[in-house]
C-alpha cells in the first residue's frame, strides 16, 4: 500500500521553519482525515530520528525500535491532540517519546514508585477545559456572541451549538455527526478564533 | 510572588526525563503554580526536542520500517478519554485545600491526618517505592524541631507560609534540601501552612529533646 515512499529524508534541504509548517500540516491531515500518506511522510521524517534518540538513551536496538513503534503509534492514534499553537510537531513528538522512554526505564529499573510519565507530563491528556478557558478569558456573553454567531459557516455553528449550548462533549458531537473527533476539534477552534476576531472588530 | 524555584539543571533534567520520579513530581506541581518555570520548561522542551530529534549523527544502517508503518496504520483512532479526577482538594479539620493538578491523583492515596508534636499535622501519601511523601500542615505557631536530612527533601508550599530561620517560603515555593542543610521550620502565618514533601531518607534531629526522637524518626516522618 505504501510502497514507493522513499525513506530518505527529503526535508533536509528545506529550512526548518518551512519544515515544521509542512510537518504540522501533515499532522492536521492525519487528525482530520486519517490520511495515510500524510502519516507515512511523518513516519519517514521522525522514525530514524526517534531511533537515533532511543539508541543514545537506551542503547538497545530492540528497545529502541519498540520506542519508535510506540511513539509513532501514539502519533497515529492521538493526532487530534496536537495543537500547533502550543508548539511544533517535533516538540510534541519528542515529549511523547520522552514519556514512553521514562516509563520504559522505570520498568527496567524495577522502580516501585507509582509515579508515571502521565502524572509528570500530561502530554496526551485530553484538555477539555481548553476551549472553555478562551470564552472565560474573553468574558464573552452569549448575547454579545449571538449576533456574530450567524456569520459563522453552518458546519461550525452546528458544532459550537452542540458543545456550548447543549453542553455535549466533543466526542459526543463527533459520534452524533459521524465525523472524526479531530474535525470537531478543529471546527471548534476555527469557530472560536473567528468569533474572537469578529469581537475584536466589533469593539 | 514565588521566590524559590528549582535550579536550571533540575528543570533541564526534569524535561529530559532523567530526574528521579519523586523530585520530578514536586517540580511538576511547582510548575502548575509557577508561570515562570512553566515558560522555562516550555523553552527547554523545545530546545531539547530539536537537539534530540536532529539527525546529526545519522545512522547508515537504517532498518526497514515498512512492516512497522503497516501495523501502526491498522490501529484505530483512540476515543477521547476524559481524565476522571475525583478529588481536586484535600481536607483538614473542615478546611479545604485545592491541590495543584499534578498532585490531585494522589489525593485518593492520601492517608488520614495524624497530629504530631508542636501543632503539626501529617498525612502520608502512598506513592510506593522508597521515597516518603507527606502532606504536612503547620498550624499558626507550629514548628518542626531543628533537623538535618540524611537524604534529600523536596518540598512544595501549597498554602500559607512558613520560615525556617534561613528564608520565608510562600505558596508555590519550591525547596530542595540535602544533608548539608539544618533547619527548623516554623509557621507564624494566620492560615498556618500546608506543604507537600518527599523525603528519601528519615530526618536526623540535631537539637535538644528532639535529639531523643532520632531513633524513632522513622515513625515521625
Amino acid at each position: 500500500m505504501l510502497v514507493g515512499i522513499p525513506l530518505e529524508d527529503r526535508q533536509k534541504t528545506v529550512n526548518s521553519k518551512e519544515c515544521a509548517d509542512s510537518l504540522s500540516a501533515q499532522l492536521v491531515l492525519v487528525a482530520e482525515q486519517r490520511s495515510k500518506p500524510a502519516f507515512a511522510a511523518l513516519f519517514n521524517h521522525f522514525a530514524p530520528r526517534l531511533r537515533s534518540y532511543a539508541l543514545k538513551q537506551i542503547g538497545n536496538e530492540a528497545l529502541a525500535m519498540e520506542l519508535v513503534q510506540d511513539t509513532m503509534s501514539k502519533v497515529w492514534q492521538k493526532s487530534h491532540l496536537f495543537n500547533a499553537d502550543k508548539g511544533s510537531p517535533s516538540t510534541w513528538i519528542f515529549t511523547i517519546a520522552r514519556n514512553i522512554r521514562f516509563d520504559m526505564l522505570r520498568k527496567l529499573q524495577n522502580r516501585k514508585e507509582d509515579i508515571c510519565s502521565d502524572d509528570l507530563w500530561p502530554v496526551l491528556c485530553e484538555q477539555t477545559a481548553d476551549v472553555n478557558e478562551i470564552s472565560i478569558d474573553e468574558k464573552v456573553t452569549l448575547e454579545q456572541v449571538g449576533g456574530l454567531f450567524a456569520n459563522l459557516p453552518r458546519k461550525q455553528q452546528v458544532v459550537i451549538e452542540a458543545i456550548y449550548i447543549d453542553g455535549k462533549s466533543q466526542q459526543e458531537v463527533a459520534t452524533e455527526l459521524d465525523i472524526p473527533l479531530g474535525t470537531v476539534k478543529s471546527r471548534t477552534r476555527l469557530a472560536l478564533i473567528r468569533l474572537k476576531e469578529m469581537l475584536k472588530d466589533h469593539d | 510572588m514565588i521566590k524559590n524555584h528549582p535550579s536550571l539543571e533540575q528543570l533541564r533534567a526534569y524535561v529530559d526525563g532523567t530526574l528521579g520520579s519523586c523530585d520530578s513530581l514536586v517540580i511538576a506541581a511547582h510548575c502548575d503554580m509557577c508561570e515562570k518555570c512553566q515558560a522555562e520548561v516550555a523553552q527547554l522542551t523545545e530546545v531539547l526536542a530539536s537537539e534530540s530529534l536532529s539527525l546529526k549523527n545519522e545512522l547508515s544502517d537504517q532498518p526497514r520500517y515498512s512492516s512497522m508503518i503497516e501495523s501502526i496504520l491498522q490501529l484505530p483512532e483512540l476515543p477521547q478519554e476524559n481524565a476522571i479526577v475525583e478529588n481536586v482538594s484535600i481536607e483538614l479539620d473542615g478546611r479545604e485545600f485545592v491541590l495543584p493538578p499534578s498532585l490531585r491523583r494522589y489525593a485518593s492515596v492520601t492517608g488520614s491526618w495524624s497530629k504530631l508534636v508542636g501543632k503539626l499535622w501529617q498525612a502520608p501519601v502512598n506513592i510506593g517505592g522508597t521515597g516518603k511523601a507527606n502532606f504536612i500542615f503547620m498550624e499558626k505557631g507550629g514548628s518542626v524541631p531543628e533537623h538535618t536530612h540524611k537524604g534529600r527533601e523536596t518540598t512544595l508550599v501549597i498554602n500559607g507560609e512558613f520560615s525556617d530561620g534561613m528564608n520565608t517560603y510562600k505558596s508555590g515555593d519550591f525547596i530542595y534540601l540535602n544533608d548539608t542543610h539544618t533547619h527548623s521550620p516554623l509557621s507564624n502565618h494566620e492560615d498556618g501552612c500546608l506543604v507537600f514533601s518527599i523525603i528519601d531518607e528519615p530526618l536526623h534531629f540535631t537539637s535538644g529533646v528532639a535529639r531523643l526522637l532520632n531513633p524513632f524518626s522513622h515513625l515521625f516522618f
